[in-house]
């Protein structure tokens, strides 16, 4: 999630560069239409031709926030206002569901490009990985350590099925601060987790249906399972590999 | 000599096309044959054959062979972006086999020899070059794939979002001026 962290720097020192920049010149003759002609507005400091006072992105590097952190509690209330504005606007469980999944798949495109670029580019010959159970493995490693700062607690395959697979997170970060109510016990807000997890697969050739899964246990009350229901020709090409 | 760069979604929508003129001379027999060849072959579609050097050469030693007949004639750039599409078939088929990024001489299509790199992500970045030229531009596509990464953070970008950004345009010509 390193990325969201570096856009609030990036909006934060614009702000702060437009408002030093500003003066009674920058403003646009229509500001005088405005009570405070001299308030630095920041529309009218945006507009102005210095493109090069402000940072773009193609000048940050890509591995400045490698190990930067973010607070846990920013990001729980980040979170909670995330689910309760999403909740207002679906209309049952599945709903709200399948939109954290949607964000999440926002989140999961970048950090599959980002960190295999930061693990690949500087190999002589960079790597894709086209095997589903290396690419599974990277995920329960690489990918949960990127966004969660640790390993996920377990894969595991369905007995029944040959087609699914689970991730199994003992204690998930991004839910831990969320207590469902009773009424809507169905509902798992890793489905934000299972969103990333479905966009790296995408990414990755694998298309399957992830979806999130309470599977409380006594030792581990917040235990959740990540599960991948894989598309049927992920299945046949799987078989023609081997 | 010429270059065309283009870069694909996984649903194959263009999102960024460059076209590049290298000022190194082009070494293919093509060209000389293409010099060496009367006016007339060149006059019925000129206009579109001059655009791109590259490409003319290839049409013309079709129509002098085949009596007039129009094969790969117009060398448009949807011609060029036909090329650049058809290849795709190519490139997929590799790219299940091959656990590498960069794809050497993927695919051929008269003088043009197309080379492809593929994201993590299945982001595709396809060039067009006549001669072959492996390390030049595998140093480009590195140069492609941070740029790309870099725009690809940016939260109002999407997977089908066509980069419109000119630094990223200005930084891949430099890019393309250095290495091809």
């Amino acid at each position: 999630m390193a990325y969201t962290q570096g856009n609030q720097q990036n909006a934060r020192f614009s702000v702060l560069s437009s408002s030093s920049l500003s003066s009674v010149e920058h403003l646009s003759p229509n500001s005088s239409r405005f009570s405070l002609p001299n308030t630095p507005s920041i529309n009218t400091t945006l507009g102005t031709p210095r493109p090069n006072l402000r940072p773009n992105i193609y000048d940050r590097h890509l591995n400045k926030t490698r190990t930067a952190e973010v607070s846990a509690s920013s990001f729980a209330y980040l979170f909670s206002e995330v689910i309760q504005y999403t909740q207002k606007r679906v209309s049952g469980i599945n709903d709200l569901e399948r939109r954290l999944n949607t964000l999440g798949y926002r989140v999961g495109m970048r950090v599959l490009e980002l960190n295999v670029w930061r693990s690949e580019s500087t190999s002589k010959a960079p790597k894709r990985e086209i095997k589903f159970l290396p690419a599974l493995m990277s995920i329960h490693t690489q990918v949960w350590k990127a966004v969660f700062g640790k390993p996920a607690d377990a894969i595991e395959k369905s007995v029944e099925n040959d087609d699914e697979y689970m991730i199994v997170d003992n204690d998930p970060p991004i839910t831990r601060n969320i207590s469902i109510p009773r009424d809507m016990s169905q509902l798992s807000c890793s489905s934000f987790t299972a969103g990333i997890v479905e966009a790296v697969l995408d990414g990755l050739g694998f298309p399957a249906r992830v979806t999130a899964h309470n599977t409380p246990s006594d030792t581990h009350p917040g235990r959740t399972t990540i599960l991948i229901k894989l598309e049927r020709s992920v299945i046949e090409r799987e078989e023609l590999l081997k | 000599m010429s270059h065309h760069i283009f870069i694909l979604s996984p649903t194959d929508t263009p999102l960024y096309s460059l076209t590049h003129y290298s000022s190194k001379p082009a070494q293919s027999a093509g060209s000389a044959l293409s010099s060496n060849l009367p006016s007339w072959s060149t006059s019925a579609f000129a206009g579109t054959l001059t655009a791109l050097s590259g490409a003319s050469s290839a049409t013309q030693h079709h129509t002098s062979a085949g009596g007039g007949v129009r094969m790969g004639g117009g060398q448009d750039r949807h011609v060029i972006q036909m090329i650049a599409n058809a290849s795709l078939d190519a490139i997929e088929e590799v790219m299940r086999r091959e656990n590498v990024m960069y794809l050497k001489s993927v695919d051929k299509f008269n003088e043009w020899i197309v080379s492809a790199f593929v994201t993590a992500g299945n982001m595709k970045f396809i060039i067009l070059h006549e001669t072959k030229n492996d390390d030049g531009i595998k140093v480009f596509f590195n140069d492609l794939w941070e740029l790309y990464v870099k725009t690809a953070m940016n939260p109002f970008h999407t997977a089908h979002t066509p980069i419109r950004s000119t630094v990223f345009d200005s930084r891949v010509r430099a890019s393309a001026k250095k290495n091809l």
